[in-house]
């Protein structure tokens, strides 16, 4: 037998009534914190203080503790010239495949498979991972996330989105493959498309974000302000010209709860354990794929042919071309080649900008296409309309300032 | 023997689970969706039962993606037992959605989980009523330190349908 | 005196009275339902969502779906 709302409603009420009392209630510091986090004028500050404490946090582990402080010694002392050293015929193409330059003295340089390859996916990538899935499943553990969604709703649904779609994104920041996962949890079929589209375009990974703040840790901001940007300029002009709905917000604020470490540490290694499957097979397999196509000239002929394109509507230098290709497969990879190309620092600004956003990788891809290939079609279709618009008004703007 | 594990979001389904099955635990995907859902396996009297942990949804009225494949792994598979996890201070939405799924004659048990925080907020529920109103078993249980994890275990066998008409009767009627 | 859920103030406190057709189903699994009582908590700005507490749960609303629902005040 099915019953109404109403009459549902009519029995829990009577149940209620006949089995449940309420006593005194007192509001304990749980409570008072849980009301501190959501009310507009203590929680925004808050918000932001959680935020610039997970980003310094994320950059002093991962990247002055761990990378610099370690990871760089050990690849650069000892790996690489031990390397270089045992592996024969230095010179040849096996040797360029496999260890990169023979007189390189780091492992930025090198671009081997077995040097660069190991160093990105390991020496930097990982660590950055690491550290950020730890801080994102505390917050989450704790209950922090829906109080944020909540505080972010006004924002994104001038994007027609609404506060829930902080946790695709948020999670895109570690890996996008995840992010797009996670766009299930909104209601209509525009707004995942809106997400989904915004994320791969606009949302840089953990893995690229680890790495720019290695290697062009002076232009990283700007990189992040135009990205932040563009997703908010064209999160708005989405919502005017995708058709479907935009709900309304209605969610669930559970109270705070001390996280308990099982949990953590399921979470963080499953996450960790995906990074292993789908990042590292990729970063050894694009350093790979780029060095074949260097070797075959392919790359410097791709180059030629789009010089134009890069020259004088990006304003980049054409050799941008190869990391530009290495970029589909991973983007990690193409920002630490883009980090030894000869160029100005806007163009520097510029050409990372068009890593970020030209294509997503080749496993976010894949996802992409497991969530439904219609979408992938219109998704792809934004995605060059933004990369055309957006990477020519970058230009427009370094010409203006005169930094061009 | 396949046993759902079903509840709102924030109920502690996932520690329960975690509680209830041994290493064999598989993740996976929804067949044509990216909602992933748990499987593991557990004893029951010595016979092995397969248990589902069901994305965590609010009503068999779905509002998104994974909640729509909670309500779809519910229809598709009929000869289950349910174990409803509710959280014991909020037992009135907990109960809409156990009779929901009572209404589309799953035999079922309850587990109000969380009945440490109930207790510390001074809500008191009356079990042994709420059993004979609702003619179904109802374990508390506090998932993160396995209290009353034991005693479900050992009454799922009590699992089983019941008449809506039963429970409004017990109620006193409809108004 | 009745209110829109919207145009209730800080820490103040109804019972819910009328709550629009389509919605009812939405709400429900939240708890939220003619009859029950609620208490504001937080009201963001801009047109941002409401923060109430139904049975010591809280709950995030838009603002749309807070128009819609009709509390009865309490004096």
């Amino acid at each position: 037998m099915k019953l109404t709302i109403d009459q549902r409603w009519d029995i829990i009420d009577k149940i209620a009534k006949q089995t449940v009392t309420f006593g005194e209630y007192k509001h304990t510091l749980k409570d008072a914190i849980g009301e501190l986090t959501i009310k507009p004028l203590t929680g925004v500050p808050i918000a932001i203080a959680v935020m610039y404490a997970f980003w310094s946090i994320f950059g002093s582990f991962a990247g002055t503790l761990f990378t610099d402080g370690f990871m760089v010694k050990l690849f650069d002392g000892y790996f690489l010239p031990w390397m270089q050293d045992i592996f024969p015929g230095a010179g040849g193409w096996l040797y360029y495949i496999i260890v990169g330059d023979p007189l390189a003295d780091n492992c930025f340089e090198a671009f081997g498979m077995l040097t660069s390859g190991l160093f990105v996916a390991i020496g930097v990538v990982l660590p950055a991972i690491f550290i950020f899935y730890l801080m994102l499943a505390l917050l989450e553990d704790m209950g922090y996330m829906p109080r944020l969604a909540v505080l972010i709703d006004t924002v994104l649904h001038k994007i027609g989105l609404h506060g829930y779609a902080i946790v695709p994104t948020i999670l895109s920041l570690g890996c996008n493959v995840p992010g797009v996962t996670a766009t299930r949890i909104l209601e209509t079929r525009k707004q995942r498309f809106i997400m989904m589209t915004l994320l791969a375009i606009f949302i840089p990974c953990g893995a690229q974000i680890g790495i720019m703040e290695e290697v062009i840790p002076d232009t990283m901001g700007w990189v992040l302000l135009y990205l932040i940007i563009g997703y908010f300029i064209f999160g708005y002009i989405l919502n005017k010209i995708v058709p479907g709905k935009s709900p309304e917000f209605l969610i669930d604020v559970p109270p705070y709860r001390k996280p308990m470490l099982s949990n953590l540490t399921k979470k963080v290694w499953g996450r960790i354990a995906g990074f292993f499957k789908v990042a590292i097979p990729f970063v050894l397999l694009g350093c790979g794929i780029v060095n074949v196509l260097y070797l075959a000239g392919f790359i410097d002929w791709v180059g030629n042919v789009l010089s134009p394109v890069f020259v004088l509507w990006f304003g980049v230098p054409e050799a941008t071309a190869g990391p530009l290709i290495a970029a589909f497969l991973r983007k990690d990879l193409a920002v630490a080649q883009l980090s030894v190309i000869e160029m100005t620092p806007y163009q520097m600004i510029s050409a990372v900008v068009l890593v970020s956003i030209y294509f997503p990788c080749v496993a976010t891809f894949a996802m992409m296409i497991k969530e439904g290939a219609k979408e992938l079609l219109g998704a792809l279709a934004v995605l060059f309309a933004v990369v055309f618009l957006y990477g020519g008004l970058i230009h427009l703007i370094g010409i203006l300032m005169g930094v061009a | 023997m396949k046993i759902l594990l079903m509840g709102h979001p924030n109920v502690g389904k996932s520690v329960f689970f975690n509680r209830l099955t041994g290493a064999n635990v598989t993740e996976s995907n929804y067949p044509g969706t990216t909602v992933d859902f748990t499987k593991g396996y557990m004893k029951i009297g010595g016979e092995d039962a397969e248990l589902i942990d069901v994305p965590g949804t609010f009503s068999l009225d779905p509002k998104d993606k994974a909640e729509e494949v909670a309500v779809a792994m519910l229809h598709e598979n009929k000869d289950v037992k349910v174990i409803c996890v509710i959280d014991a201070s909020k037992i009135e939405r907990g109960v809409y959605l156990a009779l929901e799924i009572l209404e589309e004659g799953y035999p079922m048990v309850i587990a109000l989980n969380m009945w440490d925080a109930a207790v510390d907020k001074n809500i008191r529920i009356d079990i042994n009523n709420l059993q004979r109103i609702l003619g179904v078993t109802v374990v508390p249980t506090v998932a993160i330190s396995g209290e009353g994890i034991k005693e479900l275990t050992l009454r799922l066998k009590e699992a089983k349908p019941v008449e809506i008409d039963d429970i409004i009767k017990n109620t006193g009627g409809l108004t | 005196m009745e209110k829109k859920l919207s145009e209730m103030e800080y820490e103040e406190e109804g019972t819910v009275t009328d709550i629009e057709g389509t919605l009812r189903k939405k709400v429900a699994g939240m708890g939220i339902r003619v009859g029950k009582r609620l208490k504001m908590i937080t009201k963001q700005p801009v047109k941002g969502p409401v923060v109430v507490v139904v049975d010591e749960a809280n709950t995030s609303l838009g603002l749309d779906v807070a128009e819609k629902i009709i509390v009865e005040m309490k004096s």
